[in-house]
């Protein structure tokens, strides 16, 4: 583990002004600040196309960032690529095997590229094996395995060689909702690594409120909120009440704020206007509302979640 | 929830730089699973035998029936030798199919993160491509002699032979892998296979002296690798007096011509490899 001037542990990942500009001008991310923890589950959170695999493409050394830098557990991931690569594992967000091979070779061969002995190799590949389920499928080929099955033998892979950085780029994409949630468990399990450092991408709000300690709310390139889960969904306070209206949503919104019944943190998204209750009561914004004319076809008030949190920093920015 | 055990051994984990494989063992690696996938699929190495294996058991025979002897030289063994300039190329663009398979639907992401230089991922595919094109010869060669082709072997011919066949191997799987990796889909990089592995061959003297060429392709002929590979490679196994080489070079010395076009075979294998190389890192990095 590294360690700073006065010995203590240095960060798993530190990344400072990390930007990326594509042949073209097209800017996936934007100068990216973050640090992470030995031992933290860190989420990039954000939608398709809002630069959370061009993020894990530079720190896996596959994208060369246009400027800024990342360490990975002290290594450069430009100038060291091969230490950066040693001490990190990545699972893809889509299927990345050879369909050809057997789930052990698999396995075997992460082992011998990332210098496994061969002996620890065979140990942690059994234990993986057995604690993922896969004792019955290992040694068949990979084409004849489902897609739960694989992206768990992908999973058991990227652990063999006892990463301290594990990049999960949106690990339970394209997975019916049954094996989604088995996986969900599998990777909450991997907080027992506390050696293991996780940093995950995913668009699925509520795997992030489940499995990350920290979340960087990521969109168009660059990181709009960073904080504990906790923490976001306390911007919002206790409740909210999203009111689906017939009328302009803007102009709602608008109309509600002149009033004082709306601070900056509402906002509105399609045809649904969200305001979060801190002193007022849902009752008045309806009223309000109806007086100014703006009808509604549907009112809920509830407990927020990231999904609200994303859609404030991002929903909102987008329709301004 | 699923508890994984932890078995991180931390004190191994202290120190700057972490230890990483040798570049020996990662390319050993590389080259075991490039093996395992062809295995996997025969038709790398049963396809591009047919053809070359058509000619040497039927075509050529009969030919020789009705052909005159070339220069001297026995017309089945000519062909035979000149098989080897269909066979080569044709087995190392069906291997180059498996880069093709590694990017778009294999395990090539994984190996850009493992800890090993990438040229290495490169340098395994040739270790297997070689390895792949050698046990083609052996067959093609087997199958000449059971048809009657007669080769004037020497210790020094026969290393003349291997040599013009590995640097061709080379220079061929070199032109494969660039192909495969600038080439967006399978089936554009099949349909370019004939260009690239069979039309040099009706150029390069396989069926008939690039004497009997007009001047323009006979020049052309000159250029391309494969002509010096099988003047080599007969010059080594049933042409004594080098007459292949003697077409190209017009010199007296039979050494110093196979020492030339030698050469000229090893600069299109080390440019090309260099190319295949620099195209794979541009392809995988962006």
């Amino acid at each position: 583990m590294h360690t700073d001037r006065i010995g203590r542990p240095g960060p798993a990942i530190e990344v400072t002004g990390l930007r990326k500009t594509y042949p073209g001008g097209v800017e996936a991310v934007r100068g990216i600040d973050f640090t992470v923890q030995p031992g933290e589950v860190f989420g990039l959170l954000g939608p398709n196309g809002a630069g959370k695999s061009t993020t894990i493409g530079m720190l896996t050394t596959t994208i060369v960032p246009t400027a800024g830098n990342a360490h990975l557990a002290g290594h450069d991931v430009v100038r060291e690529p091969l230490a950066a690569r040693q001490v990190s594992s990545v699972v893809f967000q889509e299927a990345v095997v050879d369909r050809g091979l057997t789930g052990r070779a698999h396995l075997d061969l992460h082992a011998r590229l990332w210098s496994v002995e061969a002996g620890v190799g065979r140990r942690r590949s059994a234990e993986l094996v057995e604690a993922f389920g896969l004792g019955e499928v290992i040694d068949r080929t990979v084409a004849g395995y489902s897609g739960g099955q694989r992206r768990r033998l992908e999973i058991a892979r990227a652990l063999v060689s006892e990463p301290r950085v594990l990049f999960l780029d949106e690990p339970t994409v394209g997975l019916d909702t049954r094996i989604r949630y088995e996986l969900l468990d599998l990777i909450g399990g991997l907080r027992a690594r506390r050696e293991m450092t996780t940093l995950l991408t995913t668009h699925y709000l509520d795997e992030a409120e489940r499995l990350c300690d920290r979340v960087a709310v990521v969109h168009a390139g660059a990181i709009v909120a960073l904080d504990t889960p906790e923490r976001l969904l306390a911007r919002l306070g206790e409740e909210i009440v999203e009111v689906r209206v017939t009328g302009d949503p803007r102009a709602a919104l608008a109309r509600l704020r002149q009033r004082g019944l709306a601070d900056d943190d509402a906002f509105a998204v399609g045809a649904t206007v969200t305001v979060p209750l801190h002193q007022q009561q849902a009752r008045a914004i309806l009223d309000e509302l109806a007086a100014a004319g703006i009808g509604s076809s549907s009112v809920a008030t509830r407990k927020p979640t990231l999904d609200d949190i994303y859609l404030q920093l991002t929903g909102d920015r987008l329709a301004a | 929830m699923t508890t994984i055990a932890v078995t991180n051994d931390v004190s191994a984990r202290a120190g700057a730089s972490p230890r990483t494989v040798s570049r020996g063992a990662a390319l050993l690696t590389l080259a075991r699973r490039r093996a395992a996938l062809s295995a996997r699929t025969p038709r790398e190495i049963v396809v591009p035998l047919l053809t070359p294996i058509l000619f040497a058991l039927v075509i050529a025979p009969a030919l020789a029936t009705m052909v005159h002897p070339t220069d001297g030289l026995d017309y089945k063994t000519y062909v035979a030798v000149g098989t080897v300039g269909l066979l080569v190329p044709l087995s190392c663009m069906f291997a180059g199919i498996g880069v093709i398979v590694d990017r778009d639907s294999g395990a090539r992401r994984e190996l850009l993160a493992a800890p090993v230089p990438r040229s290495l991922m490169v340098g395994g595919n040739f270790v297997v491509a070689l390895a792949v094109s050698t046990l083609q010869l052996a067959a093609l060669m087997v199958a000449a002699i059971a048809r009657g082709a007669t080769f004037h072997t020497s210790g020094t011919g026969v290393l003349w032979f291997i040599a013009a066949a590995y640097l061709f191997a080379v220079a061929s799987y070199g032109i494969a892998e660039v192909m495969a990796n600038r080439i967006p889909k399978q089936e554009e990089y099949i349909g370019a296979t004939p260009a690239v592995a069979i039309l040099p061959w009706f150029l390069a003297g396989s069926l008939f002296p690039i004497h009997a060429l007009p001047g323009w392709l006979a020049a052309v002929a000159k250029i391309l690798p494969l002509t010096h590979a099988l003047a080599i490679m007969r010059y080594g196994l049933l042409d004594r007096h080098a007459t292949g080489l003697h077409d190209i070079w017009g010199m007296s010395s039979a050494t110093g011509m196979a020492a030339l076009s030698l050469l000229v075979v090893a600069i299109w294998a080390v440019a090309l490899a260099g190319a295949s190389v620099r195209v794979f890192a541009k392809s995988a990095v962006h």
